[in-house]
């Protein structure tokens, strides 16, 4: 689908060509889920999905906010609301560098034109209970892919693993485009760019989460979805729980960025939403479905 | 004799943990070569790309042969049953066994004959159990697997004497065959020897060698550097991990807009080298210069990787350059209250509290000093403001050279500029150490604060952790007090830092502070000299009288004497003191409480005994002109003129004579000999050489 106009893929017709190719592996193609979340790894059809006996292979799109990354639209490179591809597979198949290196060419990366280089890099989310081995993925020094095998999730060990593949889609548009500025990005065969599509929602959002978002408010809301959750989890209903944790982990993320939570209160509430996801976790594997 | 080759086919294992299984492989196959007493050649090796881990052995012994040997059984009275048991446990039969006599009495022995083994099926057997010794930092599963390998593992190659050795492991058969191409794993080649390995590798400019690797990239850079009449410092560090993350090297010389120069010379250099793993280039005034070096994976046929690679330098810089112009010119003074927001750690208050703690310590140590108080209390005070920045979170690894930077655009004296810079100096083992005094006096507070507030919240290292790096500090310590020659009192410091804390309200149990902290000091004082290359004897007498505050004065004597001790007038001097020292230690309970002072010359005999008296009593008469106080050679040498006289003495004079009076006046003299060679420092524990 690379646009007969110009000689590189929108921004548009990089994620139906990355679902179109992922939709032929054999994946389901869903859509982002429907909450605040940091990055496509808490969408339930990647946490909850990785864990149990049961195979899966999904692939979505994610839109991603990071209130701490915001910069009033000033910076070329840094978003506080940006877009993440997500591909989870369960068990990892082996030929899976071969699946993803095909779908970088789908995308307009040739990789036998490119330096694309495997680099260490752990990942480990403290909210999640989550860790997992693999790499960032480099395509002539610039990371344009995250290539994890989850080891735990929720806190519990997986088995079978799963490889979660994260296309950053900004990045990589900005690869094949050749910009420099994020908001130069061609959306569309019109010419619609990103600029047009964000620049006010990323100027806005910059100014709720760094100087107007009520700390006070927020705090109470952070008690109430935890709560909220954890009275869920006593009902044994594990995705609306989850829920709350995602709701619960935004309110934070927030707090975060308008500097209400010292270094020192941080780790209590992160372990505040683990505990409930690892509640979750064991309620979801208890069940059959 | 035979080769023999092993090949793991990875995905991309990291640096780290590729240079840790090299080294457990390599050891896991000579300890199993040395237990099976299988003969080798010098020539093997352990190799590496990221996907492949490779054995090589390049001459083995075939055939191992273990030698007949008789086994000792039960004594021969044993019941029946037990001899049956016994039988059926070593799987032998009765005629096997006979009866012979030993030293503890009648045994029944059995002869195992002598047996011929084949290396090929012993490895075999026993490459799986080789395998899974390998200790990795960090492993993990993939798929349905059960196997725990630092990234998956894809196939096994294992030639013998140019054939396969057959053996499974986990859900892996092994084979004579690899993949060839890194990447899609499809084309796989057959090979026999390691040489055709190699070569074919080499033909597609692919470097298995990780060493040869290394010097092909570190040659490159330096010819290609020459040839443009620039400069080059290449890491060590740097190079190992680019030689690590790839296989088939390719220089690429690119550059970024001269613009960036404008910007603090360390962000370059961190986001260039550090975070992109580039390499930058110098002018022939060793000032840095707009180019720097891509090690790509592979050739750049239509310059697509140099543009790709100077487009993301280029984005990292901006991005610096943001936060650079950003932060620069926030009014630090104004910031230093928010730094209360900002927890140091839990139990040591927040970055306010501490720099108003390195505020006291400083002006303390700017007495001390003859240096300008105001200024080093101004120090402290902006020491931490850069944690502040967002620049500093962008890289943390050059948190107080930003503050630094921050200062200078900001007008402070560049004093100040200069101390908080170098406020973590030194930071690693070859690293700058702090030069001019406000830098030391600010280093030496932060150094104090942390240890006396770790040490004083009982966070102490252990053997095998050290997670807030107190051990450095405590190096970084000694370090700034030998190289500058400053005698600090850290005791007296370790003391005011203790009463610093208290009077924010942090209590501490000073006393367990000093002791434990004055034991973690002393053991990294004794590494410290030992990297010196300071002989262990001198080492550990050095250290008899270890007080805190004479660090300097303890390594300067030890090195002094250190040079001289294999010399003929150190060799003297250990010999000399040696002779009276042991003596005095069989005697020693006679003379133990009497003090040498107590010599009474009227009981001496001879002139030998006269002259060594004599001798002894204008030395530690000089030992006490200031003149040589701070003299050590001449100390040294004064000590070594009484060579004579304890030699005619020991020569002449028995000392274990009849009459008790005078024996015991002797031995005086001998706790005089070793008294005034103890000025110097304690001899007790030198070793005699040869």
């Amino acid at each position: 689908m690379v646009s007969k106009k110009k000689n590189f893929l929108t921004f548009q017709n990089t994620i139906f060509n990355l679902q179109k190719y992922w939709s032929e592996i054999g994946c389901v193609i869903l859509q982002p889920y429907d909450l605040e979340v940091g990055a496509g790894t808490f969408h339930p059809a990647t946490t909850l999905r990785s864990l149990g006996p049961k195979p899966w292979k999904a692939a979505y799109v994610q839109p991603s906010r990071r209130p701490t990354d915001g910069r009033y639209a000033q910076n070329p490179n840094r978003l506080q609301h940006y877009y993440q591809f997500q591909t989870i597979i369960k068990p990892s198949p082996d030929n899976i560098k071969k699946l993803f290196l095909n779908s970088l060419s789908v995308v307009g990366i040739e990789h036998n034109k490119h330096d694309i280089r495997f680099i260490e890099d752990d990942w480990e989310s403290p909210t999640l209970g989550a860790a997992g081995l693999g790499w960032e993925v480099w395509c002539d020094g610039m990371e344009i892919t995250q290539f994890t095998y989850f080891q735990q999730m929720a806190g519990i060990q997986c088995n079978p693993i799963s490889v979660e593949i994260t296309y950053g889609l900004e990045r990589i548009c900005m690869f094949t485009q050749q910009k420099k500025n994020v908001f130069d990005l061609i959306w569309n065969d019109e010419g619609t760019t990103y600029k047009d599509i964000f620049y006010k929602s990323e100027k806005e959002f910059s100014k709720y989460n760094f100087e107007l978002a009520n700390t006070e408010s927020l705090l109470t809301k952070f008690e109430i979805f935890e709560r909220e959750a954890k009275n869920l989890t006593i009902h044994k209903l594990a995705l609306p729980a989850y829920d709350q944790c995602l709701k619960a982990s935004h309110v934070f993320n927030i707090l975060d960025a308008r500097g209400a939570i010292s270094i020192a209160q941080r780790s209590g509430y992160i372990s505040k939403i683990r505990d409930i996801v690892r509640g979750v976790g064991e309620l979801w594997l208890q069940d059959k479905y | 004799m035979s080769e023999f080759f092993l090949e793991l086919f990875s995905e991309e294992i990291p640096p780290n943990l590729q240079i840790s299984a090299r080294e457990n492989l390599i050891s896991n196959f000579t300890v199993f070569f040395e237990q099976k007493k299988i003969n080798y050649n010098k020539n093997y090796s352990a190799l590496s790309t990221p996907n492949r881990l490779i054995i090589y052995f390049e001459s083995i012994q075939n055939e191992v042969i273990e030698n007949s040997k008789e086994i000792k059984g039960p004594n021969i009275n044993v019941s029946d049953e037990a001899l049956k048991s016994y039988l059926s446990s070593n799987k032998i039969t009765k005629d096997k066994i006979f009866k012979k006599k030993i030293d503890k009495g009648e045994f029944y022995f059995y002869r195992v004959p002598k047996k011929k083994f084949k290396t090929k099926s012993l490895l075999e057997e026993n490459i799986p159990d080789l395998l899974t010794k390998i200790r990795w930092k960090k492993s993990m599963k993939w798929g349905t697997y059960d196997l725990y390998w630092g990234r998956p593992l894809k196939s096994i190659m294992a030639i013998f004497d140019r054939s396969i050795l057959k053996f499974n492991y986990h859900h892996l058969i092994s084979s004579n065959k690899t993949f060839i191409d890194k990447n899609f794993e499809e084309k796989t080649k057959v090979f026999r020897d390691f040489k055709s390995y190699k070569k074919f590798f080499y033909n597609q400019k692919i470097i298995i060698n990780h060493n040869d690797r290394k010097k092909y990239i570190e040659n490159k850079l330096i010819k290609i550097t020459k040839l443009r009449r620039y400069k080059i410092f290449i890491k060590d560090k740097l190079l190992n991990d680019v030689t690590n993350i790839l296989d088939r090297p390719n220089i690429i010389t690119c550059s970024f807009d001269k613009r960036f120069l404008n910007m603090p010379k360390e962000l370059v250099i961190s986001t260039v080298e550090f975070h992109q793993k580039f390499f930058l280039v110098y002018d022939r005034n060793s000032q840095l210069i707009n180019t720097f070096y891509v090690v790509s994976d592979c050739p750049d046929t239509n310059g697509l990787i140099k543009k790709g690679n100077e487009n993301v330098v280029d984005a990292r810089l901006t991005d610096a350059e943001y936060f650079w112009k950003k932060n620069k010119s926030k009014n630090m003074i104004k910031q230093v209250s928010l730094l209360d927001n900002i927890n140091y750690f839990k139990g040591l208050g927040s970055y306010l509290d501490k720099v108003q703690r390195l505020k006291k310590i400083g002006g303390l140590l700017s007495d001390e000093f003859l240096i300008s108080k105001e200024k080093v209390e101004l120090a402290c005070t902006l020491s931490k403001v850069d944690l502040l920045s967002e620049l500093v979170n962008e890289f943390p690894e050059l948190q107080g050279i930003l503050g630094g930077y921050f200062a200078e655009a900001q007008g402070f004296d560049k004093e100040i500029c200069e101390s908080i810079k170098d406020q973590y100096l030194p930071s690693g083992p070859g690293s700058v150490i702090p030069r001019n005094n406000y830098s030391i006096a600010l280093s030496i507070s932060d150094k104090i604060d942390t240890l006396v507030g770790f040490f004083g919240l009982n966070i102490i290292p252990t053997s095998s952790k050290d997670p807030y790096g107190l051990r450095r500090l405590a190096i970084g310590l000694i370090k700034i007090i030998i190289h500058n020659k400053n005698n600090i009192k850290l005791k007296d410091l370790i003391n005011f830092s203790c009463q610093v804390y208290s009077a924010q309200s942090i209590k501490f149990n000073n006393k367990i502070v000093i002791d434990k902290l004055t034991s973690f000091i002393l053991e990294r004082f004794k590494y410290f000299m030992k990297e010196k290359k300071i002989r262990q004897d001198i080492i550990e007498t050095s250290l008899i009288d270890f007080k805190l505050d004479n660090l300097l004065i303890i390594y300067i004597k030890a090195q002094k004497l250190n040079k001289i001790i294999n010399k003929e007038i150190g060799v003297d001097l250990i010999k000399n003191y040696k002779r009276s020292f042991n003596i005095l230690n069989t005697e020693m309970n006679k003379i133990d409480n009497e003090n040498f002072s107590n010599v009474d010359p009227a009981l001496f005999k001879s002139n030998y005994e006269k002259d060594l008296y004599k001798k002894l009593h204008d030395i530690r008469k000089d030992f006490n002109n200031i003149k040589i106080e701070n003299d050590y050679d001449t100390q040294l040498s004064l000590l070594s003129t009484a060579k004579q006289e304890i030699t005619n003495f020991f020569e002449n004079v028995i000392v274990n004579d009849g009459d008790e009076d005078i024996k015991k006046n002797r031995l005086l003299l001998l706790k005089l000999v070793c008294k005034t060679f103890d000025n110097y420092l304690s001899f007790a524990k030198l070793e005699t050489t040869k």
